[in-house]
């Protein structure tokens, strides 16, 4: 088992500082809430990096776990009216739920089937959605969720502490027996299972582990903008996460998180360009692409301290 | 009774024009390709543009459209998709890439709202006392000439047979002097056309906007999940057999059922036999 280099830990510890006690300087309810986003982000990206990252099998639909998380918690808040805390423990539930549903026949196979369905359920779902109007309000969707926590600022440093856990626990995880299994499996499948690993095993489990996360990720994002529509299962919101991660250095974890944050702050500073927002983004994604496959942030913060470690 | 089985037809041919383009690619190419749904699009609002704003006669517009469409497949896999082929998740990031920055740029230049396309055939024509408008009747009749002429161009000509033999073996046809990189274009001009030539074909009778490509490329996946991946017979049959059973599910219970069919036939193909109906491996 690796040890994680104290020069990481330090590293975390100062960028989780400093993003804590950024609304302090300039407080705004604005800045507070951009940064709210940005760090729900970088739950999203982590938690895809973790199954995707590590075992090599694509899920292009991560805003299925997302989506379902988030409509967990407005079922639960604003039609059921029940207290807003309990919709993060539900709606982990159910965004493991569905990747059992999506995961279970899919990820069985080799080649791509897994990333086809899970493209396909949440483009369904995000139909289905609109189809049956009258149970999630269509195209408006849920209004009227309760906030968790009357203070944004608050809600903001409650929302960064669980992105902390998150990456922690995710990286902790990686770098364990476990995540050295997940690799070999991106490494070379068929040798895993001739050395006895339950390969199907492994990558279910770390799906749910990674939807278990993102549905957290979903129902705190619908208890922010007290709202949830059909646009949360879309397709953008699936490769906007896969752009973070792959900005971030695929298979890094904390390299994903870092890059969520940057992009979307990138982003709102990018709102005055208005719909070519999306383009930009793409055309960032073909870019990597093409010269940097290894992304940017984690090589970076490794050759930067290379020599402290 | 007898609309189903008009309806269901014209349904599976436009499914079966999608797939067997989506299917062709990706047993020849290895190419999993994303954008397969911009396309469909792509030659919807091709044959809008020549006809609506340039005012170009439809017979010469559906053409041009499946032209450029074809075009722009090709350029695509030539100078986007052949640098990355080494690794197939960057082919899967660079197609959605593509799909996506076809999807923004419909949407920036034509806005979200629905476009008209003037239908081909005018005339409504009465099947046994079903009506169907002629534009439907067309799809189907041209759906099914578009696959017969695939089969008849794969089975009996040379370059047809260089096309399976790359599928089979791309190392060994390299070897044997069939020029691995031009198979692939032509085949890319082939997945783009027919894909654009639904597009065209549907764009009368359905609504033309930016997000039209997704919903049918995701019910392509499902056609060639059931068909078996790489097997154009499959993807057939797989096309009247989702075809139908939306058709019938909309018939029988409600239109907003058909959504689910699709979903649950890659479910349980996945389940019972993940090579699908006519797939050669179960992975690969």
């Amino acid at each position: 088992m690796k040890r994680i280099a104290p020069i990481d830990i330090a590293g975390g510890i100062l960028v989780v500082a400093f993003l804590a006690l950024l609304p302090m300087f300039a407080a705004s309810n604005y800045l507070t809430g951009v940064l709210t986003v940005c760090v729900i982000y970088g739950i999203w990206a982590s938690s895809w990096d973790f199954m995707s990252g590590l075992t090599g099998r694509e899920n292009f639909g991560h805003s299925l776990f997302i989506g379902a998380g988030a409509y967990t918690a407005g079922f639960l808040s604003s039609i059921w009216s029940t207290n807003p805390w309990v919709s993060l423990p539900l709606g982990v539930v159910i965004a493991i739920a569905f990747s059992l549903l999506v995961g279970f026949p899919t990820l069985r196979l080799r080649g791509p089937y897994f990333a086809l369905a899970m493209l396909s359920a949440s483009a369904i779902l995000q139909r289905l959605c609109l189809i049956f109007w009258e149970y999630t309000g269509g195209e408006e969707g849920i209004y009227g969720l309760d906030p968790l926590m009357k203070n944004p600022l608050h809600y903001y440093w409650f929302v960064l502490a669980i992105l902390a856990v998150t990456v922690i626990a995710l990286t902790l995880l990686a770098q364990s027996h476990w995540g050295l299994l997940l690799r070999a499996i991106r490494g070379d499948e068929a040798t895993c299972q001739a050395a006895g690993i339950n390969v199907t095993f492994y990558k279910i489990v770390s799906l749910m582990i990674s939807a278990g996360f993102a549905g957290l990720g979903g129902a705190l994002y619908a208890h922010y903008q007290l709202q949830v529509s059909p646009p949360l299962f879309s397709v953008v919101v699936s490769i906007t996460v896969i752009i973070m991660v792959y900005v971030g250095g695929i298979g890094s974890i904390y390299g994903a998180a870092v890059a969520a944050i940057l992009l979307t702050l990138l982003t709102e500073m990018l709102r005055g360009f208005g719909e070519y927002r999306l383009w930009i983004y793409t055309l960032t994604l073909m870019l990597i692409l093409f010269f940097l496959p290894n992304g940017l942030i984690a090589p970076l913060w490794r050759r930067l301290t290379e020599r402290l470690r | 009774m007898l609309q189903i089985l008009i309806y269901g037809a014209v349904s599976s041919a436009i499914y079966a024009m999608l797939a067997v383009g989506f299917t062709l690619i990706f047993g020849v190419a290895r190419i999993l390709n994303l954008a397969h749904g911009s396309f469909y699009a792509l030659g919807a609002y091709a044959a809008y543009v020549l006809t609506s704003l340039l005012g170009v006669p439809l017979f010469i517009a559906a053409p041009l459209a499946v032209l450029i469409v074809a075009g722009f497949g090709v350029v695509m896999e030539r100078f986007l998709v052949r640098p990355l082929r080494s690794s197939q998740l960057a082919v899967l990031m660079i197609t959605l890439a593509v799909s996506l920055a076809v999807e923004q740029a419909l949407f920036i230049t034509f806005g979200s709202e629905y476009r008209n396309v003037p239908s081909f055939v005018a005339d409504k024509l009465s099947i046994g006392g079903v009506d169907i408008s002629g534009q439907r009747l067309l799809a189907l009749v041209a759906g099914v000439l578009v696959l017969l002429g695939l089969w008849l161009f794969i089975q009996r000509t040379r370059l047809g047979a260089a096309i399976l033999a790359v599928s089979q073996d791309p190392e060994a046809a390299q070897y044997m002097g069939i020029p691995t990189n031009r198979i692939f274009s032509i085949v890319m001009a082939i997945s783009a056309g027919t894909a654009a030539l639904a597009g065209v074909l549907v764009s009368p009778f359905l609504t033309v906007q930016p997000t039209m490509g997704l919903l049918p490329m995701v019910k392509a996946f499902a056609i060639v999940i059931v068909g078996g991946l790489g097997s154009i017979p499959g993807s057939i049959i797989a096309s009247l057999i989702l075809g139908y059973s939306e058709t019938i599910v909309a018939y029988l219970i409600s239109t907003s059922w058909t959504e689910l069919v699709s979903l649950v036939a890659v479910v349980v193909t996945l389940m019972i036999r993940p090579s699908g109906l006519l797939g050669r491996r179960a992975a690969f």
